[in-house]
């Protein structure tokens, strides 16, 4: 095995065609094909096959590869070299994400376009390695201090998980925001065949923010510190106003089985919702409609669809998570008049089978005739 | 709320004819596939089919008539192990060698003591799943002095869908990796290109020359094709020239969606 080997180079790598990746592979390769420059890091389970990939990829492209020594540490890199207007990103699981908190809430604050992937795990605490979707209320809400929200993204697939990646990298740079992939430890471990070709980053966005150099330009600074409070007050609103125009234009949202007349309808995202749909497709099978509302973005969450879809459910809504109800919060929201969402959910790692929702979705179904 | 109940890992043993069964039924190995060695340790790339390839191994054996023992050594994920398969392997009387309560979960660098006495002394013939690519293949160096030597096959499992070996400069590399990691010395090369559900029988073709190729360059022989019953049925034996290994699959993952990810094969 010592000999020299000599290869030709036309491969079959040349030709485009589907590959089998796991869910962290794709969102490296999405981030590369993004335009990606740089990628700092600290491994942790069930993600660290994102570093891995990139630690490959990232020399191959140009890019910058970097592993710190700390969440804290990548978080503090994020946010400078952000600054210099490079699309930069991170890739953790949930505890890692909220040793990031502090520095993004300050890269909000700055106004800059940073990727975070969270391939969830269980938690609280160190909890387990399995999947879960228990960052929610982090992830929508706020994960650091301060007025600000992020665009998050869920996946459900391997092969969305490459697009929303690469949507994040638009988005961020759109909005001047950091953007969350929220992803749960199934999406990032499994493998699935995944089409790349065709995926590429979209028109650039001028930067005149970023500290590159002025080049006979009045200096830029990028910075949330605001002493003076008037001034803060107007950066606030001004940020309230972004917000809501994220709530405005860039709601996704994937409806199944979704018509006039439901027995039932369910709200669940990620891997949750593909294990919904067969169980959908089993109880379709016994002449029951159920309708899923899959919300692709979290944040915005996508309260029309929801709102509308319950209106003509004879069992009323169900949110189904990897938790112990978190999403659940905002399909009330969005429900409104309409009453409250049942819950069915598993946590810890536990990940229901099919059958186990199907049950659950029929016993509904059941109580709604009643 | 809702009071459910469940185990969190699930596999159905299947049948001919698709009906679930307590004890699953398998073909016998045929002639060309049977260990040469008491000890087969199967390494190879992540997602290569490591661990389908070594529970259909072990069933095949079984089926014929062998004592069979699978060792999960796999430290390096917790998700997808040969080891989710327990309760299929303790339905079928193969005995499984891996962490017991909850480090059964963990992705902890744990390897039981056991193994090194199995290694020794295998009584039957016993199957080694490691982890993938050459980061798997290194708790194989920690046991080292424990191999036989000549006492052992190392097979390393090749799928050219793979990020990093879609072609012979990525194949070599990988193979070359795991020998060095692992400290022993790649027997032979099982090609199993495949796309799971999406698998065609040009993909394995294509892939099958690939590995043929690197086999030549690396001096390692091509000890099998695996692929599906379904595409191993179109196969002309004579366009192969290695036995073929007819995988059925174990490690189902009904939970996401429908038959995911074994969708239906291209007929």
């Amino acid at each position: 095995m010592g000999c020299i080997m000599i290869f030709s180079g036309s491969e079959a790598a040349a030709k485009p065609r589907k590959l089998l990746m796991k869910g962290a592979e794709a969102i490296g390769e999405a981030a590369i094909r993004a335009g990606a420059k740089a990628y700092f890091c600290y491994p942790i389970t069930p993600q660290t096959e994102v570093a891995e990939y990139l630690a490959r990829r990232m020399p191959e492209v140009g890019g910058v590869f970097l592993q710190g020594e700390s969440e804290l540490a990548v978080a503090n890199m994020l946010f400078g070299a952000a600054a210099t207007g490079a699309r930069v990103f991170t890739s953790t699981s949930s505890p890692g994400f909220s040793l990031m908190a502090e520095a993004m809430s300050y890269i909000a604050g700055a106004e800059l376009p940073v990727v975070f992937i969270n391939v969830m795990r269980c938690g609280p605490g160190l909890g387990g390695v399995l999947a879960a979707q228990s960052d929610y209320w982090q992830a929508t809400r706020n994960s650091g201090h301060g007025d600000y929200r992020c665009p998050v993204l869920a996946p459900s697939s391997v092969q969305e998980a490459a697009e929303l990646t690469l949507a994040a990298f638009e988005l961020a740079d759109r909005y001047r925001n950091p953007v969350i992939v929220l992803a749960d430890g199934m999406i990032g471990q499994m493998m699935e065949p995944v089409m790349l070709e065709g995926l590429a980053a979209g028109e650039p966005v001028e930067k005149p923010w970023a500290t590159q150099g002025c080049g006979g330009r009045e200096p830029v600074v990028v910075k949330s510190l605001y002493l003076d409070p008037q001034v803060l007050e107007r950066m606030n609103r001004r940020l309230a106003e972004k917000y809501a125009k994220m709530q405005t234009d860039e709601v996704q949202v994937e409806l199944y089985n979704v018509r006039e007349r439901h027995d039932l309808v369910v709200v669940a995202y990620g891997t949750m919702a593909r294990i919904c749909k067969t169980a959908i497709d089993r109880l379709g099978k016994e002449g029951l409609q159920v309708g899923l509302v899959r919300p692709i973005t979290l944040f915005p969450f996508p309260v029309d669809a929801v709102h509308s879809a319950a209106r003509h459910s004879a069992a009323g809504v169900v949110t189904v998570e990897l938790s112990q109800g978190q999403m659940i919060d905002d399909v009330n929201l969005a429900l409104g008049e309409l009453g409250r969402s049942a819950f069915f959910g598993r946590s810890g790692g536990m990940v229901p089978t099919p059958d186990e929702v199907t049950r659950v979705f029929r016993d509904l179904v059941k109580r709604g005739a009643a | 709320m809702i009071e459910i109940d469940g185990e969190q890992a699930r596999v159905e043993p299947t049948q001919p004819g698709g009906g679930k069964a307590d004890r699953p039924w398998w073909p016998p190995l045929g002639e060309g596939l049977r260990p040469r060695q008491p000890v087969v340790v199967i390494a190879g790339g992540f997602g290569s089919g490591k661990s389908e390839l070594a529970l259909n191994l072990c069933m095949g054996l079984q089926a014929g008539g062998e004592r069979v023992r699978l060792v999960d050594l796999d430290i390096v994920k917790p998700f997808f192990r040969s080891r989710q398969a327990r309760g299929f392997l303790a339905a079928a009387g193969i005995g499984l060698v891996a962490p017991e309560g909850e480090l059964f979960h963990s992705d902890l660098p744990i390897v039981l003591p056991e193994i090194r006495s199995l290694l020794r002394q295998p009584d039957g013939v016993v199957v080694i799943d490691v982890g993938g690519d050459t980061a798997g293949s290194r708790v194989l160096s920690s046991l080292g002095d424990a191999f036989v030597s000549g006492g052992y096959e190392l097979l390393v499992v090749l799928n050219t869908s793979r990020p990093f070996t879609r072609d012979v400069r990525g194949l070599v590399e990988m193979v070359r990796g795991i020998a060095a990691a692992g400290g022993l010395v790649p027997t032979g090369l099982v090609a199993n290109t495949h796309l799971l559900g999406e698998t065609r029988l040009e993909l394995v073709l294509e892939g099958l020359g690939a590995v043929r190729e690197t086999g030549a360059l690396l001096g390692i022989p091509v000890r099998m094709l695996a692929c599906s019953e379904k595409l191993a049925r179109r196969l002309q034996p004579q366009a192969v020239g290695c036995p073929v290994l007819e995988l059925r699959r174990v490690l189902r993952e009904e939970r996401l969606g429908g038959e995911w990810p074994l969708a239906d094969e291209e007929d």
